[in-house]
């Protein structure tokens, strides 16, 4: 694989990841659309950490930011955060099945979730923790189709 | 392949403290504004990709819509047109007495409003961040504080505008408050936000204040951002907390606000900003 082609792939992936973010939904259904954004980076730290690390987190953090119009800061810290869990084990996390990988992904997106809301709360916002496990379970579902996905570009680009 | 524990977790806290950091100059400054009015612009073609699904969406819905209900539900159009141009007379008889009450009274003249139809273009993805960008922009006149309201009620302000797009902030965001009115006795109060497209709250009231279940909201008109009289909510529960030094009332915003896809953008006559898109 070229390496153009290969980042033409990251580019397209993340694109793709912010547009089913930023897809309208309704207020019954936001709660449990997946978290794209962090998917593909949870996904790119695992099959490529030598490529996108904690940087790579951070920089994705600071896009969502923009995007979401969130405080400033509160993305790259969540990112980073969670981003640097698969980091940490991306050598181990390889040779999980993807199972194993969903019940992951479905930790660290809970986990993110209830420290989003934390902070919201910090800043005043009213937040109902109810909701947390509902993206996290949404995004676990998707998540064997990045994994396949991600699984394809790292055995062609190890 | 194996990441090294100490040199991940350096980087780690390097990131962190820029994200606090990047998170207080937020909360104290406006130092990024620039950053993010420059993202807000760059952003729409994405949202504009993003809103493609639900238009082919509609389209489809469209196509594969008998033709027969097409046809019954533009005569249900039809008829409501005439039953509303029917009130609306009356309702300009009523206007010119008011008007001609007003004069008797040496009171100020009431401003009409103008409106110009917009379509939404992108929805916050957040779920604590209730804004949404719609298609018109400076080129239409649109303004920092403008309101705007769905077919049912108010559904909240501009907050920024550009070139051919504007993001709006609306009423259920959490760090929005509107002047309201009972309908029922004229009792004033504020409506707040509570990041729940559901919900609003009333503050301030005091336990022996004249509200009830299923009072309607209108707005007050005062602060002089939102014109008097349109719909906001009406309230859903009164609760007396004990301990609590004022009423706990919840309000069901009147907008659709996560559905609606059409919203008109008001002007009122002080705005001297119309232009000829509005109607």
């Amino acid at each position: 694989m070229t390496s153009m082609r290969y980042y033409l792939i990251v580019i397209f992936s993340l694109i793709l990841a912010l547009v089913l973010q930023l897809i309208p939904t309704s207020a019954i259904l936001l709660p449990w659309k997946p978290n794209f954004l962090l998917l593909i980076v949870i996904g790119w730290v695992i099959f490529q950490p030598n490529q996108w690390g904690i940087g790579f987190a951070a920089f994705i953090g600071l896009l969502a930011d923009l995007v979401f119009r969130s405080p400033l800061g509160l993305h790259v810290f969540l990112f980073v955060f969670i981003g640097a869990v698969p980091y940490l084990l991306s050598g181990w996390l390889i040779y999980f099945s993807v199972i194993h990988r969903s019940v992951l992904v479905f930790i660290l997106i809970i986990f993110s979730e209830f420290l989003r809301n934390f902070m919201y709360s910090v800043w005043g916002v009213p937040v109902d923790y109810g909701d947390v496990p509902l993206g996290a379970i949404s995004s676990a579902l998707i998540w064997p189709l990045i994994d396949r996905f991600l699984l394809k570009v790292h055995k062609k680009h190890r | 392949m194996f990441a090294k524990p100490s040199s991940t977790i350096r980087k780690v806290v390097i990131f962190f403290l820029i994200a606090f950091g990047m998170m207080t100059i937020h909360s104290y400054t406006n130092w990024f504004s620039s950053i993010e009015k420059f993202a807000d612009r760059s952003i729409r073609p994405v949202y504009w990709i993003a809103n493609i699904p639900p238009r082919l969406g509609g389209w489809a819905d469209l196509r594969s819509t008998d033709r027969s209900v097409i046809e019954k539900e533009n005569l249900r159009l039809k008829q409501e047109s005439l039953i509303y141009r029917g009130q609306l007379q009356r309702m300009a008889e009523l206007a010119a007495e008011n008007l001609r009450l007003r004069l008797l009274l040496n009171a100020t003249e009431l401003l009409t409003d103008s409106i110009l139809v917009t379509e939404v273009i992108g929805v916050s993805p957040s779920p604590k961040s209730h804004t949404l960008s719609i298609d018109r922009g400076l080129q239409d006149g649109v303004y920092v504080g403008q309101p705007i309201l769905d077919a049912e009620g108010l559904m909240g302000q501009i907050i920024s505008v550009y070139d051919n797009h504007s993001v709006a902030l609306l009423i259920t965001d959490n760090t929005h408050a509107i002047p309201v009115q009972v309908l029922r006795n004229g009792m004033r109060s504020i409506a707040e936000g509570t990041s729940d497209y559901n919900n609003m709250q009333l503050r301030f009231l005091s336990p022996t204040a004249d509200i009830r279940e299923g009072d309607e909201l209108v707005s007050s008109g005062l602060g002089g951002r939102f014109p008097p009289g349109y719909p906001v909510g009406s309230v859903l529960s009164v609760e007396k907390i004990s301990g609590e030094k004022f009423l706990e009332v919840n309000v069901r915003p009147a907008a659709e606000i996560d559905r609606s896809k059409h919203l008109l953008l008001v002007f009122t006559s002080q705005d001297g900003r119309r232009n000829g898109n509005v109607q």
